[in-house]
C-alpha cells in the first residue's frame, strides 16, 4: 500500500487533523464567505425562494470587499516600508 | 359559540430557541419553515464541520486550549457538547510526542475561523428563530427592510 493511500485510511474525521494543501489556506475564504451570506441572507427572507439571488448578491459583495481591504492594506503595507526607507 | 384563544407564543419561543442551539435549523423546522431550517443547516453544520474536520477535536472544541474559541463555538450547543466529550476522552500525548490529534499552524487558523464563525452563526439562527416565533413567522429585520409593508396583524404586538 502506497504511504498516502494508507494515511488516508488510518484518517478518521474529526479526530485527526486535516492537511490542507499548500496555498489552499487563501481559497478557504470563498466557502466560508458563502456560508456567512447564506445564513445572514436567510435571516431576512420569508422563504428560501427568495435567497439565491439575494445571497449571491451579498456573496458578491463580501468577496468584493474582502478584496478591496486587502489592495488597501497590501498599498499602507508598501507605502510604510518605502516611507520607512526614507 | 365559544371563541378558541390564541396559543402563548411564549413555549414555542423558548422550544425554538432551545432547538435551534442544539442543531442548526430545528428551531425554524419546529416552527415549519423547513426550507429555511434546511438553509441554515446546511450552512452552519458545514462551517462547523469543515473546522472540526481540519483542525480535529482534541484542541479545537477544549476550553483549557482556547477559552474564546469554545465560548464562540457554544453557539452550535449540540456538536459542541459531543465534540468536549470526545476530545475529553483521546489521550492525551507528552511535551516531546508529537500528538497525532492536534493541528498546527496554518491548519489550526483555519479551524479556529470556521468554528468560531459556525457558532456565531448560529446565534444569528436562534435569533431568527425566536423572532419568527414571536412574530408569527416573520423575519428578524422584516420590518426594518419594508417599513409599509402589510405586516399581518398578529405579527406586531
Amino acid at each position: 500500500m502506497t504511504p498516502p493511500l494508507a494515511a488516508l485510511l488510518a484518517w478518521i474525521p474529526f479526530i485527526h487533523p486535516l492537511h490542507l494543501p499548500e496555498g489552499a489556506r487563501l481559497w478557504m475564504f470563498l466557502p466560508l464567505a458563502a456560508c456567512v451570506a447564506v445564513v445572514y441572507r436567510a435571516t431576512r427572507a420569508r422563504t428560501a425562494r427568495e435567497l439565491p439571488r439575494a445571497t449571491l448578491k451579498t456573496f458578491v459583495n463580501i468577496v468584493v470587499g474582502m478584496c478591496l481591504i486587502a489592495i488597501a492594506a497590501y498599498a499602507i503595507h508598501e507605502g510604510v516600508l518605502r516611507f520607512s526607507r526614507g | 359559540m365559544s371563541m378558541k384563544q390564541k396559543p402563548d407564543p411564549t413555549i414555542r419561543t423558548i422550544q425554538a430557541g432551545i432547538l435551534a442551539w442544539i442543531l442548526p435549523g430545528a428551531g425554524h423546522f419546529l416552527l415549519g419553515h423547513r426550507g429555511i431550517a434546511a438553509v441554515f443547516f446546511i450552512a452552519i453544520s458545514f462551517a462547523y464541520g469543515t473546522g472540526l474536520a481540519i483542525g480535529g477535536v482534541k484542541n479545537s472544541v477544549n476550553p483549557q486550549a482556547n477559552r474564546w474559541l469554545f465560548l464562540a463555538e457554544l453557539g452550535v450547543g449540540g456538536y459542541t457538547i459531543v465534540g468536549y466529550v470526545v476530545s475529553n476522552n483521546l489521550p492525551n500525548y507528552g511535551a516531546k510526542e508529537l500528538s497525532p490529534y492536534v493541528s498546527f499552524y496554518p491548519e489550526s487558523d483555519v479551524a479556529q475561523i470556521y468554528l468560531a464563525i459556525g457558532g456565531l452563526l448560529n446565534l444569528l439562527a436562534i435569533l431568527d428563530a425566536l423572532t419568527r416565533a414571536q412574530t408569527g413567522g416573520l423575519p428578524v429585520f422584516y420590518q426594518e427592510m419594508t417599513p409599509t409593508a402589510d405586516v399581518p396583524s398578529e405579527g406586531r404586538k
